[in-house]
């Protein structure tokens, strides 16, 4: 059992799952009817591997990542500082010319043995990105699943209702009549946009709407989309003696949205929140300086570097021995 | 001069110069003058300027935003591939890449130059706001990822052309030793085009284009589900371009994974290699490459498609470009580090003293 909760929470594997569906995907592009490949048992097994361990592989590191974020140490060795890839000491610096330098940064301070001792971050949301896009996905997935069981299970998902002019039609408890059906055109003769005006009688509630190509009529969990029309009435007398309407359920599809966006949230905050960490310590009449970043490592020692450079210049006799910039 | 003339201008100017741009950087290839790819980076620089007021003056006569028919999409695209290069040059000297740089453009806008180009109303379809939003997003998202193959080809270029001098440094101080003569520097040469740049630079440039073009392609396949939503009754279809464009997300999304994850940078850059030829499989293949076998097998071409692209020179350009970018690929392929060479110079050297 343990190593099967390995495996599916290891990135590796997750990563050879979406290749063998980037690789069906392929394939099925090329398979006339999407069901056949799209809809089939093995798709539908993979995109569920996937949301599984999608989700595990999650679950299995958000407790340490929380534990190392929030019991972060503040009083470190000097090996620790030497250690990390951008190390300097600042001579004639006072640790509270640094804090009140830092800007932006949740500092945390203590007093080891007479020392002093600085930790600052900020950032941390972004270690977390990863992880919010992961949740984002199965928000996602359980959105296209709620749509998929409950749009099966509604009479009126995938319907045509093809009413007539002036007519109308009994649809889930309320009715649709078409009032009117217009297509207009460009100079050139070519179709500018088609638009049905109906209107909505449910109880004594009467909504008029126009539906157009790019906007469809959503009311009661339905969304009526423009079909189709009489186009040699049209083409003859100018009216269309029927439209037809494509009918269908909205459920799920609020889920869909919002997994989107979560998972699109997760994703700039992994890829743009770095997670910045420095460590300062009294030293020598002076102090030592550490920092690292998990991304963007390149500008934020450049930030590091201005900063260093601004507090030995404001310091009497003040002076920066950088050690490490990896 | 009215806006239609001043379109033609533009863009007849900046197929041009992205022509001769192209041509200075081949030669700068293969005679190795710095001036040469100067020169061939002020013209894309030219070429691209002019590409911006053609577009804007077809904008502006068209009454909709330039990306509607093959035409339109294909200037575009090559102008913000030119745009791309430029941005890249802001703050390093990248100059050296209009070597890959300068032919797409040209040829992608030459692919431009041989479409129907007059103006069309817009379809009762593309009649929404999402027009603006969605295709040039995507559009610019495919954008990233050229520039990110870009740095990925000479990424594995540089690296091989490393190991292979550290074999040959390594292979004459062999000799050397074994001549009982003090070997010389085995500090690695690097000539020409990728002189220039450093493993970890080029690395760093694929890298952060992936960074930019993967949230952008995100963004528009969200938007894209939204617009077909309301247009076309459904937010996915498992259409072509909707499950090409799901490829290409899922392989910048290894990418990113196998970078997060340190799979090592070869590994990526091939990885950003395979991701732009889904690019092109996307935008091309399944705009034009499907509709060309649609007569012959029984595919299906879904709802996305450009007006007005003449399948043939397309499916000629798809194959054209997959086909430069295998073959380059396969130059990429390191040999082997222990070649026969080495073992008879120090075999002779045991024999012999001195050569």
């Amino acid at each position: 059992m343990n190593f099967a909760i390995r495996v599916l929470t290891s990135a590796r594997f997750a990563v050879s799952v979406v290749a063998l569906f980037i690789v069906i995907s392929i394939v099925g592009t090329f398979v006339p009817g999407g069901d056949v490949v799209f809809g089939s048992p093995l798709f539908l097994a993979l995109i569920a591997i996937l949301a599984i361990s999608t989700v595990l592989c999650s679950l299995t590191r958000i407790g340490p990542l929380w534990h190392e974020l929030t019991r972060a140490e503040v009083a470190v060795s000097d090996s620790f500082i030497d250690s990390l890839p951008y190390s300097a000491h600042l001579s004639s610096v006072t640790v509270t010319e640094v804090r009140d330098n830092l800007k932006g940064y949740a500092i945390r301070e203590s007093k080891k043995g007479g020392t002093t001792f600085l930790f600052a971050q900020k950032g941390r949301t972004g270690r977390f990105g990863s992880h919010i896009a992961h949740f984002g996905v199965l928000i996602l997935l359980l959105g296209i699943a709620t749509g998929a069981a409950y749009g099966y299970a509604n009479p009126y998902n995938n319907k045509i209702a093809v009413i007539a002019q002036g007519g109308s039609q009994q649809i889930d408890g309320f009715v649709l009549r078409l009032d009117n059906f217009n297509v207009s055109y460009y100079d050139t003769g070519a179709v500018r946009d088609y638009k049905a005006t109906v209107t909505v009688l449910d109880g004594d509630r009467a909504e008029t709407h126009d539906v157009t190509v790019n906007g469809p009529l959503t009311y009661k969990g339905l969304t009526f989309y423009l079909y189709g029309y009489d186009a040699n009435g049209v083409a003859q007398s100018g009216k269309a003696s029927w439209v037809a309407f494509q009918i269908k359920s909205t459920t799920g599809i609020p889920l869909v949205w919002a997994g989107a966006a979560v998972t699109l949230a997760g994703i700039m905050l992994s890829l743009y929140v770095p997670h910045k960490r420095i460590w300062i310590k009294e030293s020598h009449q002076g102090v030592d300086l550490g920092a690292s970043s998990n991304k963007s490592a390149k500008r934020f020692f450049r930030e590091i570097e201005s900063l260093c450079t601004k507090l030995v210049n404001h310091a009497q006799n003040g002076n920066a021995h950088r050690r490490n910039m990896r | 001069m009215d806006a239609a003339t001043l379109e033609h201008l533009g863009f007849e100017i900046a197929l041009g110069t992205y022509l001769i741009s192209s041509v200075l950087f081949v030669l700068y290839f293969s005679e190795k003058r710095r001036r040469l790819a100067e020169m061939g980076f002020f013209l894309a620089l030219f070429g691209f300027i002019f590409q911006t007021i053609a577009l804007a003056s077809r904008w502006f006569y068209a009454g909709y935003p330039p990306w509607v028919s093959t035409y339109e999409v294909m200037s575009f695209f090559a102008w913000a591939i030119v745009g791309g290069y430029l941005i890249l040059n802001v703050k390093s000297d990248y100059k050296n890449a209009g070597l890959l740089i300068a032919p797409l453009a040209f040829i992608l806008l030459g692919f431009a130059s041989l479409q129907p180009s007059n103006p069309a109303p817009l379809i009762p379809a593309l009649q929404s706001v999402w027009l603006l939003i969605h295709v040039p997003i995507v559009i610019l998202s495919y954008c990233a990822f050229v520039i990110a193959f870009v740095a990925s080809l000479l990424y594995l270029f540089k690296d091989k052309q490393l190991s292979e001098t550290q074999t040959v440094a390594v292979i004459k101080s062999q000799q050397e030793i074994a001549a009982k003569s003090a070997p010389q520097g085995s500090a690695p040469e690097s000539a020409g085009i990728l002189a220039r740049f450093s493993l970890e630079q080029l690395d760093d440039v694929a890298y952060r284009s992936v960074a930019i073009g993967f949230p952008l392609l995100t963004i528009g396949i969200i938007t894209g589900a939204i617009w077909a939503e309301s247009a076309w009754g459904s937010y996915w279809s498992w259409d072509p371009k909707e499950t090409w464009s799901l490829i290409t997300w899922l392989v910048f999304l290894v990418y990113l994974h196998a970078k997060t994850q340190n799979w090592g940078a070869s590994l990526s850059a091939y990885i950003a290699s395979f991701g732009f030829l889904s690019v092109i499989c996307t935008f091309l293949g399944v705009g034009y490459v499907l509709p060309f076998l649609e007569a012959y097998l029984p595919v299906s071409t879904g709802l996305h498609a450009y007006a007005g692209g003449d399948v043939i020179t397309g499916t000629l350009l798809f194959i054209g470009i997959v086909g430069a970018v295998v073959v380059l690929l396969f130059a990429t392929r390191k040999k082997p580090p222990n070649t026969t060479h080495v073992l008879p110079a120090r075999e002779d050297a045991e024999h012999e003293p001195t050569s």
